[in-house]
């Protein structure tokens, strides 16, 4: 068993302006990562500022003071470089991997969007990326059979006005309505250097790191009062377990068994995240192995469960499975019910422990086996709990999750009162 | 204003060098490697010559069947321990496809790959086969792919490949099948694909720290019991390119957006022009800053993404274009997708595009090739196209050595604008007769 999920140096430091910056040297390849984490998700957007977040991934890629419309994309790919952006209800994070000699093209062109977007951004840019995030929508969510479960979810988990209540693709009315200087100050506010941590891993050292991070954001000014999300870390109980049936056009009934679990980060969520592998990671998981070849009621691609890692709330643990020719939506969610009910009252053996303890060993060094895969979790622990360092301490605590733990854990947080339950259904059988 | 209005330039470059590549014959099969010193996880890969080109016509689908078959358990032990077992490593089998390999891989912390490869080998040389779970195997592959088609886009891109390559090829058709296909499967065409090319040796692909790994002992493991050597895949198919455009309208009625797939034959994969061929895609559609998306997504709003490029596997090649476009605006996507490829074939690239393009593809070579998964994947294309060990460094070399004219050349000798088959697939009742006012070509229903 090993003693630490990150055996490279971690080195850190803080600029004047409050800008966090970790740095993880490792000289195996001449390349390197380079992440910021803003503390900006869609659970900081008031009423009628939904999808902000969202929406400034996108405008970030769309110029600030010194670099053209689309010119970052040009020259992190001229450079060799890969790169991208995300958003979640927790945070939203740039990045980009690019050969070692142009870090500091990296570290300028992120200075110059975390404090200079807002003189220019225009008007015809804010209309071009509202349209393509409408595109974006309709893409990902609205053409695709099953794809707005997400957005149908989180309102069903989280009642109005708690943080994680709207999906972050947002409201299309919201980013219809807002103007210019509305955009404009969502940016002044949260993209400030003391709102964020600036990760560099891979073939650079710190001293490097450090001192180029002082040149291009140190005399970028620190944001004095930055307004905190909402709390969400208790969430009045439901009163009752709560359905939603869409019928629709879907080719079979897939049903989603959804509960509010812990927090990402605390011994809970730690003790979930092994409880999700048992249930619904691989063909050996009790969901493949009851519905998909037990029963063979659900169809043996599409069953799973899974842990969505939000740090900020009571965290969703997400079961789903999709109906085999012939079977029914109850019967199929009797069975995912019927499964997860049993994490409390079934325990769970050895073997099973043990394969769940290894696929997730090997999902984690997976995550470590690049620089960039490396800086984002780097970037995640600097922002969500203080300190990059404790990443070292996730893998060791999933290999010390006991049996007890999990049927512990089930009883508290999986009961059927608190249970989410949302049933697509094909037009046809309505 | 407290930002550096300067843009620094490069430092100093440090050379990437691909990992030393290590081949050795054993046990009748070859061991193909790559050192990842210090890594902790260790990928191997069994790469079999039969990938979806070996599958007869009218058995679409065969490969996908049999790969999942696989897992139903072997002579040693039923699905369930085998699952365990397998999973007890801390890995899944993971299968792929293409035109020219079948493979299977495992992915563990590198004590384990040993018995990851026993157990790798035991479900691809000794599966049971029974006959009732093929039949249910295939009932659920069948199953999968009618949840799929439900999706926008397999049937827009059946359709483009029936068209380009003609449904009476194998190659014409789709790479994993359609439901009707693979609903037709019996249990004998399983089992005897499955002993016509699963029981050759083939290649084992190994990426890890080979310091701890034992190459003769992994290749006697993947190699045991097999018999048979390769077998000629046959040379480059001569695909005609079409007199005129035309307009393949796939209905997809109450749909939000169209669905574009837009192509045309193209060189195979050993073609002297690959390198200028791929830049000149880079250019016009292969990157986020190529010429398609900068002027569909950012200039227009017409999408979330579109993307062109060259793809070639051994036989054949297809320069295809994919994109998902708002209903309202699919004429007019299309009338300048297909302009942006005729000006493309008409005047080159510029030098400031190549610059990008050479820099971008190089810079992957390093900034991309991380993971063992990433570093086997490589190792495979070297196999599957008999490449040599510095083959990473020449291309990186070639790359970056193409000029504007040699890109360009590529361009107007390999872009086919009058050639193209537009697919489109959304609701026709709303854009038929938009699609049919743009003069693009003919509009066609598709097959059946």
């Amino acid at each position: 068993m090993p003693d630490s999920g990150y055996p490279w140096p971690i080195e850190t430091t803080r600029l004047d302006n409050g800008l966090r910056v970790v740095v993880s040297e490792d000289r195996t390849a001449p390349a390197v990562a380079v992440n910021l984490w803003y503390d900006v998700g869609s659970r900081h957007e008031p009423d009628g500022q939904t999808g902000f977040a969202h929406l400034f991934e996108h405008l970030m890629f769309e110029g600030s003071v010194n670099v053209a419309k689309t010119e970052h994309m040009k020259l992190v790919q001229g450079a060799g470089g890969s790169l991208n952006a995300t958003t979640n209800p927790d945070r939203t994070n740039y990045f980009e991997t690019v050969p070692a000699e142009h870090l500091e093209l990296a570290l300028w062109l992120e200075a110059d969007r975390m404090g200079g977007l807002v003189p220019a951004l225009t008007r015809e840019t804010l209309d071009n990326q509202r349209d393509v995030v409408k595109n974006e929508r309709r893409q990902r969510y609205e053409n695709v059979p099953y794809g707005d479960a997400w957005l149908r979810l989180l309102p069903l988990l989280y009642p109005p006005g708690h943080p994680y209540h709207h999906a972050t693709i947002g409201s299309m009315a919201d980013l219809n309505a807002a103007d210019l200087a509305t955009f404009q100050d969502f940016h002044r506010t949260y993209y400030a250097p003391n709102n964020a941590v600036l990760t560099v891993v891979g073939d650079a050292t710190a001293a490097e790191v450090f001192a180029l991070a002082d040149k291009y954001f140190g005399a970028l000014p620190a944001r004095e009062s930055i307004p905190a999300a909402p709390d969400g870390r208790h969430v009045p109980a439901g009163g009752g377990p709560v359905t939603e049936t869409v019928r629709g056009a879907v080719p079979a009934p897939r049903v989603f068994v959804a509960h509010r679990t812990h927090a990402f980060g605390t011994p809970g969520y730690d003790v979930l995240t092994v409880l999700a592998t048992v249930l619904g990671s691989g063909r050996g998981s009790r969901l493949y192995q009851r519905l998909a070849d037990g029963e063979r009621i659900a169809q043996p691609d599409l069953v799973g469960a899974y842990g969505v890692d939000l740090a900020h709330a009571p965290a969703p643990l997400i079961a789903t499975a999709t109906a085999r020719p012939g079977v029914g939506g109850e019967r199929l969610a009797a069975g995912v019910a019927e499964v997860v009910d049993e994490l409390a009252t079934v325990p769970v053996t050895a073997a099973e422990l043990d394969r769940a303890k290894a696929l997730l060993s090997t999902g984690w060094w997976r995550q470590m086996s690049t620089v960039d895969g490396r800086a984002d979790v780097l970037g995640r622990y600097a922002t969500q709990f203080g300190d990059p360092a404790v990443a070292a301490e996730r893998l060791p605590a999933w290999l010390a999750v006991t049996a007890d733990q999990i049927a512990a854990l089930a009883a508290e947080v999986l009961r059927a009162e608190d249970r989410v339950t949302l049933a697509y259904l094909p037009e046809e059988s309505a | 204003m407290s930002l550096i209005a300067d843009r620094p330039g490069p430092g100093l470059a440090r050379p990437y060098r691909f990992p030393q590549v290590v081949r050795r014959g054993v046990a009748g099969g070859q061991v193909v490697a790559a050192h990842l010193p210090g890594q902790n996880l260790a990928v191997a890969l069994l790469l079999l010559d039969a990938g979806a080109g070996r599958e007869p016509v009218g058995r679409e689908g065969l490969g996908a069947v049999l790969a999942k078959a696989l897992e139903e358990g072997t002579t040693q032990r039923d699905a369930t321990t085998y699952a365990l077992a397998v999973e007890g490593l801390g890995t899944e089998l993971v299968t792929g496809l293409d035109w020219d390999s079948f493979q299977v891989s495992v992915q563990v912390p590198v004590d384990r790959l040993p018995a990851a490869v026993e157990l790798l080998a035991e479900a691809v040389r000794t599966p049971r086969l029974d006959p009732d779970d093929v039949r249910r195997v295939r009932d659920d592959e069948a199953t999968a792919l009618r949840m799929d088609w439900a999706n926008p886009g397999p049937r827009a891109e059946a359709a483009l490949r029936a068209d380009l390559f003609g449904a009476e090829n194998r190659w014409g058709r789709p790479m994993y099948g359609d439901p009707d296909s693979v609903a037709g499967l019996d249990v004998e065409d399983v089992t005897v694909f499955h002993s016509e090319w699963f029981l050759r040796p083939g290649t084992l692909i190994v990426a890890g720290d080979l310091e701890r790994l034992d190459l003769d002992a992994l290749g006697a493991a993947a190699f045991a019991g097999t018999g048979g050597g390769p077998v000629t895949s046959g040379g480059p198919i001569d695909v005609s390119l079409r007199a005129g455009r035309r307009i393949i309208l796939v209905d997809r009625p109450g749909s939000v957006q169209s669905t574009l797939r837009l192509g045309h034959p193209s060189p195979h994969r050993a073609h002297p022009d690959h390198v200028p061929s791929l830049l000149a895609g880079t250019v016009l559609g292969g990157a986020f800053t190529s010429r398609l998306n900068h002027l569909i997504r950012e200039v227009r709003g017409y999408t979330y993404g579109i993307r062109g490029e060259f793809a070639s596997s051994r036989r054949f090649g297809r320069f295809a274009v994919s994109s998902g476009v708002q209903t309202a605006v699919t004429a007019p996507a299309l009338v300048e997708a297909v302009g942006e490829i005729s000006r493309t074939q008409a005047g080159g690239v510029t030098s400031d595009e190549l610059a990008v393009a050479r820099s971008w593809r190089a810079g992957q070579l390093s900034v991309e090739l991380q993971s063992p998964r990433a570093i086997a994947s490589a190792l495979t294309t070297l196999v599957v196209h008999d490449l040599p060990d510095d083959y990473h460094a020449r291309l990186r070399e070639s790359l970056l050595a193409a000029d504007v004219d040699q890109v360009s050349a590529a361009a107007a000798t390999h872009l086919h604008p009058e050639s193209l088959t537009l697919v489109v697939e959304g609701d026709a009742a709303l854009i038929r007769d938009d699609l049919a006012a743009t003069d693009l070509g003919e509009i066609v229903d598709p097959p059946r």
